[in-house]
């Protein structure tokens, strides 16, 4: 109950909706307010870091982290295949979209207390903006 | 050796260190040494600051000596950077994996190769021990229950997820493939996509915590304990409860990563590597164990040295193109280990240099690690839109064409499998500098040990009870990088080694 109530409250300080999912690749309203638009080719570099754990290439699987093909409206800890998930980010009933994620790179710590993943806090907004439109790109059409 | 030395040199460090002691303490500088409690909170024979491949092999090292031990770990998991490497370890000398494989590997050949591998950065001592130990090291990772299939994969980069045994460095490279004779020591659990590290680390943990050992997490070490003659006596530990100091009978391993996660630690020691992306390695590796032992006068070496792996392969059929500078000139033999690459451009090239391809040794598909400069339908049009000097990466394509159609490379030597002229158009140059290109990068700078892992101070002597391991330490790994799993080779070797002294140590 505790990692619910600090998952919501991130969801509020991000002032997103939570659990609505996103088009992929589309930034919904929300995120046009409170997140710069991203430079996905900037991204592919901030993003670099992650590839310690995670692909987001289609095909490419799952490494020490789940892939993060299509992954905004997906919800979390549920992708088949990668049995290493926290419990904490089972049982988080979030469905990620670019607003979770923005506020998740920004609070490593205090976003889902308990999850596994474990990584340095991306401070820039315009960074943690291209990461995302970096990984908004990785979608079937 | 060492702990009763008692020379000018040695008592003034004394004096030093007290007098640092007192200063930290005064200045409240977040890792400097405290002075001994009135009463200690805890305590156990041998505190292990860290739980990656270096702490957990100095806690069980210990533990099956019969000793107390107690593992902190800063973060909420253990596992450190080991978890998330490709858990090669670098072994040989006939392992029983590869003699069941049919490779002939012996120590003496492993030696040669590492020695001529590390330069003049060479660890002679710890070398000579870890060729030596490498056959017992093998046996007691697999006592300890980690596993290795009986497959070998013939790829450079290890992306077959069954096999076990593959030729993970430079030994095939010239000039050490002349030098001494190539063998596979790569041992790495099978698994997915390069996550050899979680298996490897899952193993030594769950054995570790079969030996009775419970990793503390979210105990985050952060000063030594010092007594007024210099010897460690303990640590001051942080965890939710607050400041505890705990002493340490026998010994500390500071075992807490590299400091590739420290920007400041990073541009002032390896501007290099801070200019890189990605920074490699787990979000621990924030330096703190380099500047415990920095704080009392450890000394460090190798601070501006690192792995900086570019990695062009796989797929193989790339290392047929060539690497080249903005001279267009060629500087290093494309089927080097990826980290040998690395460092040449990195560190000699100032970070910038191309790989010329063309239709056949083309990637197949766009890759996220590199990015096209250029393309052209002939290397005049190439260098052009380059802007290299003049007729240089066409001398350099022409040369390189003439000697490659006979599966020759008077210039650099590359293997003969990796020799092909470029000649099918278009023509690529893919941009290798450190701004567009994917160099994973992390720290070798740590401080400087003895065989056993003891830490020596600035004046060569060692500091009684402190010990350090893995990347904490100046170790076996120096730049260039020549082979995978010397890093975590040397992390879970050294950590043992630090445990086995500490255990037998007279405090």
């Amino acid at each position: 109950m505790r990692l619910l109530a600090a998952a919501s409250l991130c969801i509020a300080a991000a002032g997103a909706v939570a659990s609505r999912a996103a088009p992929p690749g589309t930034a919904s309203p929300v995120a046009a307010s409170a997140m710069p638009t991203g430079d996905a080719a900037r991204g592919r570099q901030i993003f670099a870091p992650c590839r310690t754990c995670h692909y987001p290439e289609k095909g490419y699987g799952h490494h020490n982290g789940p892939s993060l093909f299509a992954i905004f409206g997906r919800r979390a800890g549920t992708q088949q295949g990668f049995p290493y998930y926290s419990e904490a980010l089972k049982r988080s009933n979030l469905v990620w979209t670019p607003e979770l994620l923005n506020a998740w790179l920004a609070n490593p710590t205090t976003f889902i207390p308990g999850t596994d993943m474990v990584f340095v806090a991306i401070p820039g907004a315009q960074d943690r903006a291209d990461l995302i439109a970096y990984l908004a790109q990785f979608h079937d059409p | 050796m060492g702990e009763r030395a008692t020379s000018p040199a040695r008592r003034k460090f004394l004096r030093a260190g007290t007098l640092a002691a007192a200063a930290a303490a005064f200045s409240g500088a977040p890792h400097a040494p405290a002075a001994e409690p009135r009463r200690w909170d805890d305590e156990a024979d041998l505190l292990v600051m860290g739980s990656g491949g270096a702490g957990v092999s100095a806690a069980l090292e210990a533990r099956s000596r019969g000793a107390e031990v107690r593992v902190y770990e800063m973060l909420p998991i253990p596992g450190g950077s080991s978890c998330l490497s490709g858990g090669v370890c670098y072994m040989g000398g006939g392992t029983p994996l590869q003699k069941a494989l049919g490779f002939e590997d012996s120590r003496e050949d492993m030696y040669r190769f590492m020695v001529a591998a590390s330069g003049r950065y060479a660890a002679l001592a710890k070398i000579e021990v870890y060729c030596n130990e490498s056959l017992a090291h093998f046996d007691w990772l697999v006592a300890n229950g980690v596993k290795y299939a009986q497959r070998f994969s013939p790829e450079k980069e290890l992306s077959h997820e069954a096999a076990s045994l593959y030729f993970c460095g430079n030994e095939r490279a010239y000039p050490y493939r002349d030098i001494a004779r190539p063998a596979p020591r790569g041992h790495v659990p099978p698994a997915k996509n390069q996550t050899g590290g979680r298996s490897l680390m899952q193993s030594l943990l769950a054995s570790l915590q079969q030996h009775g050992v419970q990793v503390i997490t979210g105990a985050s070490c952060e000063r030594l304990v010092l007594a007024s003659d210099g010897t460690v006596l303990g640590v001051e530990v942080r965890d939710a409860r607050g400041m505890r100091a705990v002493r340490a009978r026998k010994g500390v391993v500071l075992a807490a990563g590299g400091f590739i996660h420290n920007p400041q630690m990073l541009k002032q020691h390896a501007p290099e590597l801070f200019a890189c992306s990605p920074h490699w390695g787990r979000a621990g590796d924030l330096g703190i164990g380099i500047r415990m032992g920095m704080s009392i006068g450890a000394n460090v070496l190798h601070m501006r040295q690192g792995f900086a792996v570019l990695p062009l392969y796989p797929p193989e059929n790339v290392l047929k193109g060539v690497v080249v500078n903005l001279r267009g000139q060629r500087c290093v033999s494309e089927d080097s280990y990826y980290g040998v690459v690395g460092h040449e451009l990195l560190f000699n090239q100032g970070g910038r240099g191309y790989l010329i391809v063309d239709r056949a040794s083309d990637y197949a598909a766009p890759d996220y690690r590199l990015v096209v400069a250029a393309e052209a339908p002939s290397i005049a049009a190439l260098e052009a839109r380059l802007a290299l000097p003049q007729q240089s990466l066409q001398q350099t394509v022409a040369y390189y064409n003439r000697y490659a159609e006979r599966g020759e490379d008077p210039l650099l030597r590359k293997a003969h499998d990796y020799l092909a002229p470029l000649s099918a158009p278009p023509f690529k140059a893919y941009d290798l500098s450190i701004e567009q290109a994917f160099y994973a990068v992390h720290t070798f700078g740590g401080l400087e040990t003895t065989v056993n892992a003891e830490v020596l101070n600035v004046e060569g002597e060692v500091i009684p009870g402190l010990y350090a391991a893995g990347r904490t330490s100046a170790g076996i790994p120096v730049a260039p990088y020549y082979a995978s799993g010397l890093s975590i080779g040397d992390s879970t070797f050294f950590g043992r080694r630090a445990a086995m002294h500490a255990v037998a140590r007279r405090a």
